[in-house]
Formats: structure tokens, sequence, C-alpha cells
């Protein structure tokens, strides 16, 4: 099998740059230019069908244009009291695994609280740089918290599986506001359709412009062309003017942040005394690297 | 802990249908702060590479029941200094008779834990690996 592009040494350079301080990270992809890859995040709470969804609709991508190539990059949680992980996505996407235009890395979450990595902005830049077309991002969880998301990609999915009554309690608390495209999985399911007519119900009290609510079975693929077309739809119709300067605010605020956790973790004395003082000591600190 | 940040794939080649002791390294891997990939069961040497190879790991476990340890060994082996890929270091698990651990340290593995060992002295044994570098 001849690569159409160096596997091994994109595995690495992921490695390098999830591993190292903001310092390294610059060396490695401070000269990144605007290449850009189509990013579409999936998220929804675990055992939705995400991974499962990933692996019908990056074939089904893949297919459809011969000349693209894909990027995977799941999300899984680390156990907060080990540190490991077990980064299980990958075998929902087995069909898959095998195809030459595509790239599947596993990514623990680490410190990160948010359903993301700290540094899953660096990888994907990695992957831009390398030329990737598109990029799925898999990501954990549902609530508030995956907000971030939003900021990262073009177009995120919601997977909701239609016996999570608690998806539909958050969407009514405000997560259907990132939401581009819902998919109700497991639609062999009864219950399915009712589920995805109860989030028309509640997405079309909220939002002008409705977004679709797809209903797909894994199985037999169902939905996924559907879906891919919805997620081109979305692409075309959205501003994409202010995509780039988005991406590089988000870029430029995560890396301050790693570098504002590494100082306070990394010295005691930092949150010492007065509101006012340890914000200016840090500063310096941060003036001085 | 040494396995911090480490990558450790554990894969299923060959025929044989069972992987409670793969999943109980992996668990207790994860446990011991190391990241953990699992394939599941029946994974061609080929798709094994090439998982590796993508993932970036540091190690690769082979869990093998079946008997063909020796073939499935080397050919993953083989493939992996194709892969460009012979730095990854390679354990393997399962029912392994005594006469046959020779050759696979021979082959280039760095360990051979059998499934009477101690849950604690395998993972033991891959820190230290590891820790060597
Ligand atoms: N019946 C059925 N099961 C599905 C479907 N999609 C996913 N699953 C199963 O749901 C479980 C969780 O799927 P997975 O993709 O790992 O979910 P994730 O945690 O959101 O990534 C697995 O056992 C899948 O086989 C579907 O369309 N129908
Ligand atoms: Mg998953």
């Amino acid at each position: 099998m001849t690569d159409p592009f160096p596997r091994r040494a994109i595995a690495r350079e992921l490695s390098r740059v999830v591993n190292a301080p903001v310092g390294d990270v610059l060396a490695e992809i401070g000269d990144a230019s605007t290449a850009s890859a189509r990013r579409i995040g999936i998220t929804g709470p675990p055992g939705g069908g995400k991974s499962t969804l990933i692996s019908a609709l990056a074939a089904h991508r893949l297919e459809k244009n011969r000349d693209r190539t894909v990027a995977v990059l799941a999300i899984d949680p680390t156990s907060p009291l080990s540190g490991g992980s077990i980064l299980g996505d990958r075998i929902r996407m087995d069909a898959i695994a095998d195809l030459p235009r595509l790239f599947i890395r596993s990514v623990p979450s680490r410190g990160a609280r948010n359903g993301l990595c700290d540094n899953v902005v660096d990888l994907m830049t990695t992957l831009e740089r390398h030329r990737f077309e598109e990029i799925l991002l898999e990501t954990v969880g549902i609530g508030q918290a995956e907000i971030d998301v939003r900021e990262l990609v073009d177009t995120v999915v919601l997977v909701v599986p239609p016996d999570a009554g608690d998806s539909v309690q958050a969407m009514k608390a405000g997560i259907i506001e990132i939401a581009d495209i819902f998919v109700v999985t497991k639609s062999e399911n009864p219950a399915a359709r009712q589920m995805a007519a109860e989030i028309r119900g509640i997405v079309g009290a909220r939002k002008s412009a409705s977004p679709p609510a797809v209903v797909m079975t894994a199985a037999n693929g169902s939905g996924i062309a559907e879906l891919s077309d919805a997620i081109d739809a979305h692409h075309h119709a959205r501003d994409n003017g202010d995509t780039a300067e988005r991406r590089r605010h988000y870029h430029l605020k995560a890396l301050i942040g790693r570098e504002i956790d590494a100082v306070l973790s990394g010295n005691g004395e930092m949150a010492r005394g007065d509101l006012r003082s340890s914000y200016n000591r840090l500063l310096q600190h941060l003036r001085r690297y | 802990m040494s396995l911090a940040r480490k990558r450790i794939l554990i894969a299923k080649p060959g025929l044989d249908g069972h992987d409670v002791g793969a999943k109980v390294i992996a668990l207790a891997l994860r446990d011991a702060g190391a990241d953990v990939i699992y394939t599941g069961l029946r994974r061609t040497p080929d798709y094994i590479v090439r998982i590796a190879v993508e993932e970036d790991v540091d190690m690769l476990g082979l869990s093998i029941l079946s008997g063909s340890h020796k073939e499935l060994v080397e050919d993953v082996i083989a493939k992996l200094r194709e892969a460009d890929a012979g730095d990854i270091k390679v354990f393997v698990g399962g029912t392994i008779p005594v006469e046959d651990h020779e050759a696979l340290l021979k082959a280039g593995v760095c360990g051979v834990f059998t499934s009477e060992m101690k849950i604690d002295s395998v993972i033991g044994a891959i820190d230290r690996e590891l820790a060597e570098g």
C-alpha cells in the first residue's frame, strides 16, 4: 500500500505536539500558514453512537470524493484517578481502518474538563499542515462544558440516542445553541422518531433557521448520505468570512491558557497575597517568557 | 509513575475468540497511568501495524491464545520494520509454552507474559521496559 501522506511522520509529529510545552509547540507549528481544513465536530453522550457514526460518515465522504483526505481525532476521557485512559473509539471504526486516504488518532482528554483535550487545536493545526481536507473531531459528553467545541469546528453535529432523556433536558437548557445538525442514532429503536420529533419541536421554537434533525441507523447506513449532505449544506450556507480569525483567536487563547497553567502549577508563590499583586506577578512572569 | 503518557496498543491477532486476558491487561495498564488502545478480536498483522503506526504507540502487546504465536509475532515485527516503526517495542501474552519463549525473544519481543503470571509483575516488567527507553 502506498500512502498518500507520510503516515509515520505525521503520527510522530502529533505525539511531539501533544506532549510539548508551548515554546516547543510554537517551534513545531509556529509558522503554520492559514491552510485550513473543513472541521466537523461530533459530540453527544457516551455510548450515543458517535464513533460508529464517524466510521460510516468518513467512509461515505471518502467514497464520494476520492481525492479527499480525512483525519479523525477521537477524544476519550482520562481517568481522574490514575491519569490513564482506555481509548476505545477505534474499535467502532474497524470497517474504515485500512482506507488509504484516512488517518485516525485517539487522544486522551488529560486534564481538560470541556470534553476536549488541552491541545486539540495544536493537533488540528498539525493535521492541517499536512493538508488534510477534513477533520472529524469526536468529543465526549453533553452539557454546557462542551460549548468550547463550537469555537473549534465549522459544523457541530450533536448525536442523540433515542433513549437519552437527559439530552433532551440539556437541549432545553440551551445546548441546542451549539448544534448545527442533530442526529438521532439507533433509529431501529421505535423511540427514535419520537425523539427526532421532540428535537424538532424544541429547536423550531428556539431558532429562526431550524437545524436539521437526521435519523440514522448505523447497521444499514440509512441516514448517512442525508447527514453528509446536511454537513455540506451547512458549510455552504454559513458565513465563513471570519473563520480564520476566530480560529486564530481560539488558538492564541489556548496557548496562553496552557502557559498560565504551567506557571501557576509550577510556582506556589504566584497565587499568594492579594489578587492585584498575584495578577501583576503572573503577567510579569509571562512577559519574561 | 513512568507509565504516565505512555501509549500502549493491546492487539489480538489470529483466530482465537477470547479477549478476557487482553482486557485485564488493558485495564491494569490504564490504572497504572498509561493511555491504552485496544483493537478487538481477530486482527490481521497489517491492521495491527497500521494502528501502531498511526497511534504512535510506545509499545505493542500481542495477546495470542491460538498457538500460532511464532508466525504471528514474526509477521508483525517484520511489518513494523517495513513501516519504519521497528523501534516500537513488542511483547506477547497468552498461552505460550515455555519452550517457545526463547525463540520469541530472539524474534525481537521484549517480554513474554503467560496467563499464570501475576498482573502486577506483568505491569512492573512493562514499566521497566519502557523506562529503559
Ligand atoms: N442498534 C444500534 N446500535 C448502535 C448504533 N450505532 C451505535 N450503536 C452501538 O452503540 C454502542 C456505542 O456506540 P459508540 O459508537 O461507541 O458510541 P460513542 O460512545 O458515542 O462513540 C455500541 O455498542 C454500538 O455498536 C445503531 O445505529 N443501532
Ligand atoms: Mg466513541
